[in-house]
Formats: structure tokens, sequence, C-alpha cells
């Protein structure tokens, strides 16, 4: 036998010497028995939780704008506009409708890091988010992009749809049919509070995060969509 | 640094001992207190607003609990989801054997450096100094580990290891070690210059070592829990990682982050949730390193599990919030601990880590007051296996011939004897009351005794004996005419 399942072995025996053994119907059956009386579903209006998930996501320095699905293509461009960069990668999967015209698109058909650590900024969709902490949700889809598109570039702009929004965590765990195979979860920008408790944003991943919230459910919004830059 | 820190339970000094350095030193007691004071005022607010939070602290016990209770079968499983997503899994059952397993791997891939995240795991077996040993560079990317690594110190606390260091002192070891002269010791500047001599790093390092927070039975996931975003560098660019967790560190499904996701970070920084949390299975091709590997390391815990009491040490999910709570480490800082774990967690997991062969000073290293069980999120009680441990410590003590040379042993048995026979007692009171007298002062009460009496008072002023007992008192009160008695 080699090191390794001698290792293997030695360890699972130690560790069943020292616990009891079930029938893997009885693990389950343990398993559904365990205690969950935590909040599992929001008790906010959705007006209530989108402006909550905007307040939060204002706690953390992000810009949030909202508008109609309408009029989400010139919201990009004017949140694109006004970050005064040229140069954005877009996963492959991003609607052409949001790739606005006079900037620098690079598609994300597997360039180096090298070269994606060139570009100015990056757009995508996202999966879910959790209006309670501020989280946005990528599941890095066609549309969310592979994971290091949205970690190089310093400037992420992130497009959420309302429908795509909950209030509490466990309902973002309920919205997942089969478990995510790669997730990230992002609540704010890259920050550090490592010396003395400063808390400092913009430690290695992107220091500004933007999102459009689009309002795709039968809700009005709370605040008046940002006035659509004129169409180019 | 005169006292360099030694974490290593083996041939530290006893908790007593390593504490006195850390009393004389003013400045660190401030940094200690400055930190704990602005984590526990943020923690206290958002466990407030949090209505659920007692039931997600028993879901997160009995859960931990749960897996502890069937670990191999959850190591198993996890096993067989990491491998058919193409993750290769290693089992080591010491450090000796995970820092092998580290090495062949390396060489294999021919690594000359390797970055890392932040992992109390492979601080506690010592893989970078082994590594560097074999000429592999180790590169620390979190901050505060950036800050330890360039300083030659050691981790004081589990969340926020540089937390005894401040930021002048930060400047002076970035001045010196990355030559930057005019750096100034604003935190700002000093987090730039952090992400500046990292980030050719992240870009040119093909290989990289993690920890675990929490590995996922049911899809073989790994899941990491970060705040800077060094940690999704290492997990992104790579093309080979390597994940080092204690076999511990399992849940059962992937639903059970709702749980710990929502006490880890309210816990352990007082965030709602932490800024960066990745979750990753295996390999995925044009994404991440394509070559992914996962060590489960015992290296002890599996003979924790063996009693009740003990075993839910293993729950723990490494937020700090008991170090955090706890008056003792609040005055002591981290290093005093002489392992990697401090606070009262390190107090408990320490010693059984070391099977009781060391730090056995540790489980002594607590008033029992039970702040860190209440704050606990998954319901560790710190005191109750504090006092499991001391009863063991005990117990060695009663088969060690060197206790017939112990003063405090020997005044034990002494006292044994007196408190056996009314007469010897009244004779000890009677020699102990005039020998007394040369110690007591004139405000009655005695500043300093020789020997191990000093013990006493070097921290504290004891009551000089009074001019009679209760019993010659009570005689002499006896033997007065009735009237007068009054």
């Amino acid at each position: 036998m080699s090191a390794h399942l001698q290792s293997r072995q030695k360890i699972l025996d130690r560790i069943r010497a020292n616990t009891r053994t079930v029938s893997s119907a009885d693990l389950e059956s343990d398993y559904a028995a365990l205690p969950r009386a935590y909040i599992r579903a929001g008790s906010l209006s959705r007006e209530a939780c989108l402006a909550l998930m905007i307040e939060r996501l204002r706690e953390y320095d992000s810009e949030v704008v909202e508008c109609s699905p309408e009029e989400l293509p010139s919201a990009i461009a004017a949140q694109l506009n006004s970050s005064g960069k040229r140069i954005f990668v877009a996963p492959p999967g991003l609607p052409a409708s949001w790739l606005a015209s006079g900037f620098d698109w690079r598609m994300d058909h597997n360039p180096s890091s090298a070269e994606i650590e060139l570009v100015d900024g990056v757009v995508t969709a996202a999966n879910c988010a959790v209006a309670e902490s501020g989280t946005i949700v990528l599941h890095h889809s066609a549309t969310e992009g592979r994971r290091v598109i949205t970690l190089l570039p310093d400037w992420h702009l992130c497009i959420l749809y309302a429908s795509q929004v909950v209030q509490t965590l466990p309902e973002y765990f309920g919205r997942c049919q089969q478990p995510p195979k790669l997730a990230t979860y992002i609540s704010g920008p890259s920050a550090t509070a490592d010396i003395e408790m400063t808390r400092i944003k913009g430690v290695h991943g992107p220091r500004f995060l933007h999102v459009i919230l689009v309002h795709d459910e039968d809700v009005q919004p709370n605040s008046p969509p940002e006035p659509a830059l004129p169409a180019k | 640094m005169i006292d360099h820190p030694v974490l290593d339970p083996r041939y530290a000094a006893p908790f007593p001992e390593a504490v006195l350095p850390v009393l004389r030193n003013p400045q660190l007691r401030k940094n200690v207190a400055h930190a704990i004071d602005v984590i526990q005022a943020k923690r206290g607010k958002l466990v407030l607003e949090k209505t659920d939070w007692q039931a997600l602290r028993t879901a997160g016990a009995a859960i931990r609990s749960h897996v502890l209770e069937n670990l191999a079968s959850y190591l198993e499983l996890f096993e067989a989801r990491c491998a058919a997503a193409g993750g290769i899994v290693h089992w080591a059952a010491d450090a000796a054997e995970a820092r092998k397993i580290t090495l062949d791997i390396l060489q294999q891939e021919q690594a000359k450096e390797v970055i890392k995240i932040k992992s109390m795991t492979t601080a506690e077996i010592q893989v970078n100094p082994h590594l560097e040993a074999a000429g592999v560079r180790t590169y620390e990317t979190d901050l505060a580990e950036i800050i330890l690594q360039l300083g030659q110190d050691e981790p004081s606390h589990i969340v926020v290891p540089a937390l005894h260091v401040n930021r002048s002192q930060v400047r002076e070891i970035f001045a010196r070690t990355m030559g930057l002269k005019d750096l100034s010791d604003d935190p700002h500047a000093l987090t730039a210059a952090a992400r500046t001599y990292l980030r050719q790093k992240f870009l040119m390092v093909p290989t990289a070592i993690s920890g675990a927070n929490f590995l996922i039975a049911e899809t073989g996931s790994v899941v990491v829990v970060e705040s800077e975003g060094n940690g999704r560098m290492c997990l992104t660019l790579p093309r080979t990682m390597i994940t080092i967790a204690g076999i511990e560190k399992v849940l059962p499904s992937f639903q059970d982050l709702e749980v710990m996701l929502q006490v880890l970070a309210r816990s352990a920084t007082g965030e709602r949730m932490n800024p960066y949390t990745s979750v990753w299975t295996g390999v995925t091709p044009g994404d991440g390193p394509q070559r992914f590997h996962v060590i489960l390391l015992d290296n002890g815990r599996s003979q924790m599990l063996a009693k009740e009491v003990e075993r839910q040490t293993l729950r723990c999910i490494r937020c700090a919030a008991c170090m955090n709570a706890c008056p003792v480490y609040r005055q002591t800082g981290g290093h005093a601990y002489g392992s990697v774990y401090p606070g009262p967690i390190g107090a408990i997991l320490t010693p059984q880590l070391m099977q009781m062969h060391h730090a056995q000073t540790l489980p002594y290293a607590s008033s029992l007051c039970g702040a860190c069980y209440e704050v606990c999120p998954v319901k560790i009680n710190i005191p109750e296996v504090l006092l499991e441990l001391r009863s063991q410590v005990v117990n060695q003590e009663r088969h060690d011939l060197g206790r017939f040379f112990d003063p405090m042993y020997l005044g034990l048995r002494i006292a044994n004897l007196l408190f056996s026979r009314a007469w010897l007692f009244h004779t000890a009171q009677l020699f102990g009351r005039i020998g007394l007298r040369f110690f007591t002062g004139k405000d009655g009460w005695i500043h300093s005794l020789p020997s191990i009496g000093g013990k006493w008072t070097q921290t504290r002023d004891l009551r000089g004996f009074p001019k009679q007992t209760f019993h010659e008192w009570w005689a002499e009160r006896d033997a007065k005419p009735t009237g007068e008695a009054k």
C-alpha cells in the first residue's frame, strides 16, 4: 500500500474508532432533522428590499443608478462615459446592446492575465444579489464572465436586475436549484483593516464597483431613474 | 526584534512566563486593546441587528456537531466529489506528511516561488520555513501576513494577525524591506505600497497555496472567505493551486453556507459580509488553475473526536470572536499563547493538538468568565472544555515524580496534615502569627513575602494576621461574666 493510501486509511480508521457509524439513510435523516429556526425568507416589501440593497451598496462606496429595461443601454453608456476610461473587457455572452459604441471592447476569449491587466474596466451581469448584506453574487456564467475579468480591472460595472435581488442570504441559497461550480460573493470593494483597524478601500481587487439596478419588476422605482443621455 | 515570539507549542515558554514581556510592553498592549475595541463595537452592533442570531448559533452548532459525528462519511463524500470535478485529494496524518506532499507537488511543478493566501492551517504545520529551506520562496499576500513576514514577526490573532503592530511600525518595516525611504505612515500609503509590491507576483508566480474556510461534501467545493482580494488573485491566476485544510472543515451541503456565512463575518470583523467569498470546485477549463490539489490534514484532530466535551473544539470556524471577547487575551495579546492559535480557542485547541504533551499551562490562561462561550457562533462551551483539560493536566501531574520537589505540592501536603488535627492547626496558627509579624507593615498589610509566598504578593497585598483567632475570641467571650457579654 502506498504511503498516501496508508495515511488515508489511518485517518479514516482513527475517525471511525472515535465516532459512531450510521447508515447512509440515517445520515440523511439526521441531517434533515437539524434545527433551522433562523429566518429563511425576507419580510420587507419589494420596494423596501430594493431600497435596502441600494443603501448597502452606497455604504460600500459603490455608485448605484437605476433605470428601466429600455433605458439600460443608455445608462451603461452614461456610466462608461463618466468613468473616463476607454478599454473594457466583457464576457462573451454579454448582450450586444450593452456594448456602448465609442469604446474599445475586448471580448473575453481567454486572453492572458497580462492582457486583462491592461484593460481599464469590466462590464458584467450578475446571478443574484442579497439586500441585507449588499452582496452581489456571480456564478461566472457567459454573461458574468470568468473569475479573472472581474478581478484584475480596477473598475467594475455590474448590471443587476431588480428581480435578482433577494432580502436574505437563505433566499439566495433557496434559488440555487443546482449548487454552482464556481461562485464569488462580492460585498463592497476590496478592503482591508489590517493596519490599526482603519478601513482602506482597494487592496488587490477592483477599487470601484458601479451598479446599474434595472427595474424589470412591476414595481415603481423609489427614486426617479437617472436622466438618460442623448442617444449617440 | 529582541524577544522573537515562539509559536511552536513544543518549544514555547509556559504561559505565565511568556506573558511577562508582553505585560511590560505598553505599546503592544495599547495596539491590541485598540484593535479589539474597534472589532467588538462593530460586532456588537451587527449582532443586535440580527433578530435570529440565537437561532443561527443553534443551527451553526448543530451542523458542525453533525459533521463531526459523521466525519468519515463526509470526508469520503468530499473526496469523491472533488476528484470527480478534477481535483486531486491527498491525506496527511501529520504536519510532516502535509509538508512533504506540498513540497513534492511544488517540485513536480518545478516551482521556485509560491504565493500564499493567509491560512492558519499552513501556519500550524509551519509550511513556509520548510519550503524556504527546500529552495522555494514563499510570498504571503494578505496585508497583515506581509507585515509579519517582512518584519520577521509572528501572528498574534487568527483574523487580524498583525493587530499588535501599529502604523509607524508598519511604515518602518515596509520602508526598510521594500526600499521606500519616503513612505508615510498613512495606512492608505502603506496599503498602496503592498499592492504595488505584490501585483507582479500575482501575475507571474504560477503556483499558490491556500487554506480553506469550508469544504463542501455534497459538491467537493472549497470555500475561501477574505477581504482584500489577494485570495481571489491566488486562487484565480496561477496554473496550480494547493489547498491545505484540516479534516474538520467539512460542511454537508452547499446550502449550509447560508448559516456559516451569516455568522462568520459578523463574528470575525463586525461586517455583514466580508468583501469577497470564493467557491470553486475542482478544475474549470479556461477559468482558474488547471491543476488543483487538496491536502486533508489530520495532525491530532481525529484523536480529539473521542470524547464529546473535547470534540466540540473542532466545531470552530476560526472567527476569533472568543479572543476579541476574552479579558485575558485583551491584556496579553496572542504571542504569549505559544501557538498560532491564541486566545480561548487556542487554550483548548493547542494542548489537544499536542495530545496534552505540551502547552499544559494554557487551560489555566482563563478566568472562566464565559464571555468566549457567549459570543461563539457555533456555541463551543470553551469553559467546559477548559475545566476538562485542567483535570487532565492534574491527572498527569499525579503520575509525575517531580511533584515531590514542587513547593506547591509540598505546601499542600503540609496543609493537609495541619488541617487534620486541631492542635496541629492551632500550633501552626500561633507560629504563623508570630512569623508573619516580621512581614506585616504598620498599616496591618503584608506587602511582600519571600520565596513561594512572593507569588501571591507580587500582584496583591495580604491582610496581616489579626491579634486573636476566632476561637480565642470566642473562648475569651465565654470566660467573661454574662452581664458584660453584650
